[in-house]
């Protein structure tokens, strides 16, 4: 279950699993990464980019050239993905009762959190993004 | 501990904005990734995109994801630290001053993208 802890002390004492503790340390930790990550991702794609008139397939294969911004991309895309789910899951335990429900929306949650993750590892890392023509 | 005040009101706006961030990040990694099927879908989906409803979208859920950002901090703060839970409430007033201070450029410069002409 998930925890309501306010301290790391009491996270500890609190935890009912030591993978439970891990999640809860998880969160901190993905969680300052990802305040650098998405704010740098913010800055470079909305506020020095024009994104609603120079986003483009060209533009696409521009960044996909550079394994930089591929890897750059893949641990945001992984961090959040994984900080994203886990919140939701707090979520789920807290405001569904039902033990047969809860199940049945992890496992949908999961699954599409799942194939949009694979997609979008496969756009960066199983595809060769080809110039116009 | 502070049923009603301001540390309940953190706590809600943290978990909304959590569950509308990662809903908008399923659909712009599904969007994103699509152009992998190559220009001429990823260009009309664009083109599809360029309502400035879409736009205004955007502004929405980085005004989102900076208070879940700040916010996490403070909550950080809260769990590390020997005073972060006593100053919870000043701690979450400093949020907001950031938020501004750093809200308000982007804002401009995301604004500036949508209903300017380009170029």
């Amino acid at each position: 279950m998930a925890m309501r802890a306010r301290r790391f002390e009491e996270a500890k004492r609190l935890a009912s699993s030591n993978l439970e503790l891990a999640w809860w340390i998880f969160m901190r930790v993905s969680g300052v990464l990802l305040v650098f990550l998405v704010l740098g991702h913010l800055y470079t794609r909305a506020v020095i980019f024009d994104f609603h008139h120079d986003l483009n397939y060209d533009h696409m294969v521009k960044v996909m050239s550079s394994v930089t911004w591929k890897f750059y991309n893949w641990l945001l895309l992984f961090l959040s993905i994984l900080h994203g789910t886990n919140g939701l899951r707090y979520i789920i335990d807290d405001y569904i009762a039902s033990g047969r429900a809860r199940a049945w929306v992890k496992i949908i949650v999961y699954t599409l959190v799942f194939l949009v993750t694979a997609f979008g590892t496969l756009a960066l890392w199983g595809w060769n993004y080809q110039p116009m023509e | 501990m502070y049923r009603g005040r301001e540390g309940q009101w953190a706590f809600y706006l943290h978990r909304i904005s959590g569950v509308a961030i990662i809903l908008f990040l399923t659909l712009h990694v599904t969007e994103i990734s699509s152009s992998m099927f190559g220009p001429k879908w990823f260009n009309a989906l664009l083109e599809f995109e360029a309502n400035p409803i879409f736009g205004l979208g955007l502004v929405g859920v980085a005004a989102l994801v900076l208070y879940h950002a700040l916010n996490g901090l403070r909550i950080i703060l809260m769990d590390f630290t020997s005073w972060g839970v006593k100053y919870q409430r000043q701690l979450w007033y400093g949020v907001w001053a950031l938020y501004v201070v750093i809200g308000f450029p982007m804002l401009f410069a995301m604004l500036g993208h949508v209903f300017g002409g380009g170029e």
